[in-house]
């Protein structure tokens, strides 16, 4: 174990030296202390959950984390170590099925009674809050939300296609594309190359041609939706999207490209909302780009979710039970919720969290309405394309498919449907 | 009174030696072997998130081998390996060649060509993928010096794109195989090489009949190196173009990481390594064999 001194350690030593006999009072009541782990280690992410820390040490708990930086999987895979050596950390990131799938590994903590105690599940959206009750009792705790499917749209480009209007249905949003090519913006679309880039572009449009077609197809693997006209629809929509991008992005990273949004060489972008914080990390200013719910035919908002989330490990010691107890309070709590958002540009997973202060951007109150309106409607579904849908072998056999499709103009989309449907098929 | 006769038994004088190379010779080897079997047993359990007991026969096997990446990364492999290596040895050969002309400078050049070897695959890969992006690199600069129609977009072009990783690696380990063709043309007879210039032979004739035909034994070895280096192909991909555009440049080390690590399809990945290690043998075992022939063969001569 690293010993690590901080001076605030020492102070609280030293405090604790002046002070022993009130010390030995105390005694009987153990020290909480809390082991993570998580990838969060750099950037607005690294920022939070370090304020998140704080946080727990100013409630008297001892903050042990481990970030594990890079992709998810790699935090995973020592996840995976520690399981399998008996020694598994107090709390760690987890997010989605996965929660499930993991829990069959190694026990955890039934957060039941915590939860009720906040009165948590009244706030948290109902397939969310199924997540993480896999066998029916609370296990893990959700932390922050994003949209996959928020559009950006590029104040410039809309001024060269000389439209004011936000699309709404994916009919308007291919008129806003045609009137920015004939404006004069080379690519109406800005897009990264990566897997989760294709995945996404394909989640948002069928969940915004039938968030129920969605629903069966992606989160059910219903096999009659699966062959069903919606996905041929979807896999159409992607085709056109395709149309517009920048051929050369290869396998760049969505940020790569911008500078070319935010001039007007690009037009719109279907992203996350953590977008909206890579631009303001970027130095572009709210004025240069607007933020909407991702396009719905039925023009009521689709909310794709994408929920991070912590999962407590069963830990025989005192501390860290008392630590794991303390760390599930923060969680539910709206200022610490309020706080992360804040920080990392998502939004609480709390509904009843008020955006309208100091400190909110216009984006996350777009966000925020569009999931309670979404909610409303039934029409919060789960991300693919983000793990949340399904586990990451089954995520991966799709996206697979979609990929290939994106980058190889000739296949049709019925095939990509049928290949969809098979490649479902094959990783039951 | 001590001098005449040694002071320690002979084995004891030689302990040392035996305990730096064997010691480590067999925890290595035990480290490969047992986590190769570990590998194998793993290929035969249903394993996914953690590795597990209970067999499922050859369903991992069979449900790799259906899999539309394995296959993809199959045809790669064939591809890239075989062009990877030719191409690779001829432009070493032709460096070698070009520099055993005794010119000056020679030792500037020999590190300029070996120098990419000392360089991570991870950055010749980032490096070429910007310089081969069409809307960054090679293209761009050419249209920016005025021809417009020049047009050189393999990295996005599913069907051209395996041909730039092995442009990469053709630049990235031609300096290897030159480095050892060097040292096979410096250890040509020079008696030979007189004897033919005095018969009169022209420079073409004595390389094509009498030097190349010497160089065969490296050719081999440079060919073996070069192909488990093919098989084993990883972090070049990766940055270069991470199995895309789409999955067009899949190859077998890639999709065995994203298996068992992306995936947690432990059991399906250990089977994809095991298929690996086959094809890797493929070409190891004939080497061996080879040299064991040519070994017999010298010491019955």
């Amino acid at each position: 174990m690293p010993i690590t001194t901080t001076r605030r350690r020492l102070l609280a030593g030293s405090v604790a030296t002046l002070a022993l006999p009130a010390f030995a009072r105390a005694q009987g009541a153990v020290k909480p202390r809390l082991t993570v782990i998580s990838q969060w280690s750099a950037g607005s992410d690294g920022a939070a959950i370090t304020a998140l820390g704080k946080k727990f040490e100013e409630k008297g708990g001892v903050w042990q984390h481990s970030p594990v930086p890079g992709f998810t999987t790699e935090m995973m895979n020592k996840l995976r170590a520690q399981i399998m050596a008996g020694d598994p950390p107090a709390c760690s990131q987890l997010k989605g099925p996965e929660i499930a799938a993991w829990s069959k590994i190694a026990p955890t903590v039934d957060l039941d009674a915590l939860v009720a105690a906040a009165g948590y599940e009244k706030v948290v959206a109902p397939d969310l809050a199924k997540l993480h009750k896999p066998g029916g009792k609370w296990i893990a705790l959700p932390l922050q939300i994003y949209s996959t499917n928020m559009l950006f749209l590029s104040k410039r480009a809309m001024d060269k296609a000389k439209a004011d209007k936000i699309p709404v249905t994916w009919a308007d949003f291919n008129d806003l594309a045609e009137k920015m090519k004939a404006g004069g913006v080379a690519f109406p679309i800005a897009n990264g190359g990566t897997r989760p880039d294709d995945g996404q572009k394909f989640e948002a449009a069928l969940a915004g041609i039938s968030p129920l077609a969605y629903r069966a197809a992606m989160m059910n693997l219903e096999k009659k939706a699966l062959e069903g006209p919606e996905i041929k629809a979807a896999f159409a929509q992607v085709r056109k999207i395709a149309d517009w991008m920048d051929p050369n992005v290869g396998a760049q990273h969505f940020s790569t490209n911008l500078k070319r949004f935010i001039d007007g060489d690009m037009g719109m972008m279907i992203m996350g909302g953590w977008a909206q914080g890579v631009l303001r990390n970027a130095g572009f200013k709210f004025e240069d780009f607007i933020i909407a719910p991702g396009p719905s035919d039925n023009s009521k908002p689709v909310f794709l979710l994408n929920a991070d989330a912590f999962i407590f490990w069963q830990r025989k010691e005192a501390d860290l039970q008392a630590g794991q107890t303390l760390m599930a309070q923060l969680v539910m709590d709206p200022a610490i919720q309020t706080m992360y958002s804040q920080i990392t540009g998502s939004i609480p997973v709390r509904t009843d969290v008020d955006l309208s202060g100091e400190g909110w951007s216009e984006g996350q109150r777009t966000t925020a309405k569009a999931l309670k309106d979404a909610i409303a409607s039934n029409q919060a579904v789960l991300s693919m394309a983000h793990n949340m849908a399904q586990e990451n072998g089954m995520t991966a056999a799709m996206i697979d498919v979609i990929t290939e499709y994106v980058k190889n103009k000739t296949i049709k989309p019925e095939q990509a449907a049928a290949r969809l449907a098979e490649a479902v098929e094959s990783s039951r | 009174m001590k001098a005449g006769r040694p002071a320690f038994p002979e084995w004891v004088r030689r302990l040392p030696e035996y305990l730096m190379i064997w010691v480590p010779l067999l925890l290595s080897a035990a480290h490969l072997v047992s986590f190769s079997l570990w590998t194998i047993w793993i290929s035969f359990t249903p394993s996914t998130l953690v590795p597990v007991t209970g067999w499922v026969g050859l369903r991992n096997y069979s449900a790799v081998g259906a899999s539309r990446n394995w296959q993809i990364a199959l045809d790669n492999l064939l591809l890239f390996g075989i062009s990877f290596v030719v191409l690779s040895a001829a432009t070493g050969l032709v460096l070698a060649i070009l520099l055993d002309q005794r010119i000056r400078g020679e030792n500037v050049l020999r590190s300029v060509f070996l120098y990419p070897l000392a360089v991570s695959f991870v950055v010749t890969g980032t490096v070429w993928s910007w310089l081969l992006n069409p809307g960054l690199g090679i293209q761009k600069l050419v249209h920016d010096l005025g021809w417009t129609s020049f047009k050189f977009d393999w990295l996005i072009d599913r069907d051209m794109a395996i041909w730039t990783i092995v442009v990469a690696a053709i630049w990235q380990s031609s300096g290897f195989a030159m480095a050892l063709f060097l040292a096979g043309l410096r250890s040509v007879d020079a008696d030979i090489i007189k004897a033919a210039q005095i018969d009169g032979a022209g420079p073409i004739r004595m390389y094509r009949r009498i030097i190349l035909p010497s160089l065969w034994p490296i050719t081999i070895t440079v060919v073996v190196i070069q192909l488990q280096f093919a098989i084993s192909t990883f972090d070049l991909v990766r940055a270069l173009t991470n199995g895309g555009p789409g999955i067009a440049t899949q190859l077998p080390a890639l999709v065995v990481y994203d298996l068992m690590f992306q995936r947690s399809l432990l059991g399906r990945g250990a089977a994809a390594a095991v298929l690996m290690l086959l094809i890797l043998l493929a070409v190891l075992l004939p080497y061996a064999a080879w040299r064991y022939v040519r070994r017999r063969r010298s010491s019955h001569a």
